[in-house]
């Protein structure tokens, strides 16, 4: 908090106004869902034999589920240090493109590069999905703390997940299980389609789902993904760009015909 | 320095959090603080970095739906999309709501899994 406070033009109470209402927002859905994989990351630990220490700070200091899968899975596997990191690393680089949208709603001018050093370590799916949408309305000052808010609110929660699927995940019906693991691919689909800003966004997603299977059985476990990414990406990029030049251009033909012929690329 | 062979072997899981699990994450969350400077929301480049991000998490979900971890590998892969597909429906037709497409979600996954037990 300290950080906001000598930064932010806004008053310290607008700062402590926004960074408690990105608490409550927090508190619910976001909240519920990513404990529920963290319930089940936790129990992965746990079978692995992983302590409860390094478990818990697990998810505060790599905070992403789908990397200490891969890092528990592979412990269990046998790996070695460098195989682990070329594994996880593989599977982070998702984060690239995730700050890179999100860090220029919450920069202002004069934030200081640590404060979004700090920042860009909350940003995963849960937090990303979740900012793309909430943040863009908020006033540009009150974005950081809202963010800062709502993100340690997530993180609390699902360090508290993990702890508790630690001791909890063994005993378990398999059902219940099943019904946990579903819950982050059912809300992720969910909230990246209410985040959704234009056809460019609709695009992205119905190319990353149709593309998948497609590369799961082409190139190898590491790259798919992200070739998936830049790929449809850039399709529906280009896509969603034809048709807001068209708009832009059909916008031009009705408020001033004469002109419209300047506005064509 | 060497270090007590018990302390090592207790310190080790988090040696390995913090230099397989944390700097492989951390390293592009930082570069991309530093690759972003000078860019808005609006600029055509982080506008198609947005799509990209867009279709890399929905890829990442569709592998999640057909190569699962777990208790999920028990339900079958057309019930599993059959599932994402109610909720998301759910959700469209009701103000977008991620808590609808999570009810709805499980309540087909789970209904399908019990009957098919």
């Amino acid at each position: 908090m300290a950080i906001l406070q000598a930064e932010t033009s806004a008053d310290a109470q607008s700062v402590g106004f926004w960074a408690w209402r990105g608490v409550k927002d927090a508190f619910g859905v976001p909240s519920l869902v990513l404990g529920a994989s963290m319930i089940a990351v936790g129990g992965l630990a746990h079978d692995v034999g992983y302590p409860l220490g390094a478990t818990v700070l697990s998810t505060i200091f790599i905070w992403a589920a789908p990397a200490q899968v891969i890092l528990f899975g592979l412990i269990a596997a046998g790996a070695s240090v460098p195989v682990l990191a070329v594994a996880v690393g593989f599977s982070s680089v998702r984060f690239l493109p995730m700050c890179m949208t999100i860090l220029p709603l919450l920069r202002r001018p004069g934030t200081r590069t640590f404060t979004l050093l700090a920042a860009s370590h909350y940003v995963a799916v849960t937090n990303w999905v979740e900012g793309m949408r909430r943040l863009p309305p908020l006033p540009p000052d009150a974005r950081l703390p809202y963010f800062f808010g709502f993100a340690n609110m997530v993180m609390l929660s699902a360090t508290i997940a993990t702890g508790i699927g630690f001791f909890l995940v063994a005993h378990l019906p398999s059902l219940f299980g099943a019904g946990l693991l579903f819950v982050s691919p059912v809300y992720f689909t969910a909230a990246l389609a209410r985040a959704a800003r234009g056809r460019a966004d609709v695009y992205a997603m119905l190319l990353g789902f149709a593309l998948t299977p497609l590369a799961i059985n082409v190139l190898s476990s590491g790259f798919d993904l992200v070739c998936v990414g830049l790929l449809g990406g850039t399709i529906a990029y280009f896509a969603g760009r034809g048709h807001r030049q068209r708009s832009a251009r059909e916008e031009a033909l009705r408020t001033n015909p004469t002109d419209a012929e300047d506005i064509a690329p | 320095m060497t270090l007590d062979p018990a302390l090592a072997d207790a310190l080790w899981p988090y040696f390995v959090v913090l230099f397989a699990g944390f700097l492989p994450s951390e390293i592009w969350r930082w570069s991309a603080v530093f690759l972003s400077r000078g860019f808005t929301d609006q600029d055509e480049v982080i506008i198609w970095v947005r799509c990209v991000s867009g279709a890399l998490l929905t890829s990442v979900v569709a592998k999640l739906l057909i190569s699962p971890s777990g208790a999920l590998t028990a339900v079958p892969l057309s019930l599993r999309i059959g599932a994402l597909v109610a909720g998301v429906a759910a959700s469209l037709l009701l103000k977008r709501s991620t808590m609808v497409a999570i009810l709805a979600g499980e309540a087909v996954l789970l209904t399908g899994a019990w009957l098919l037990r």
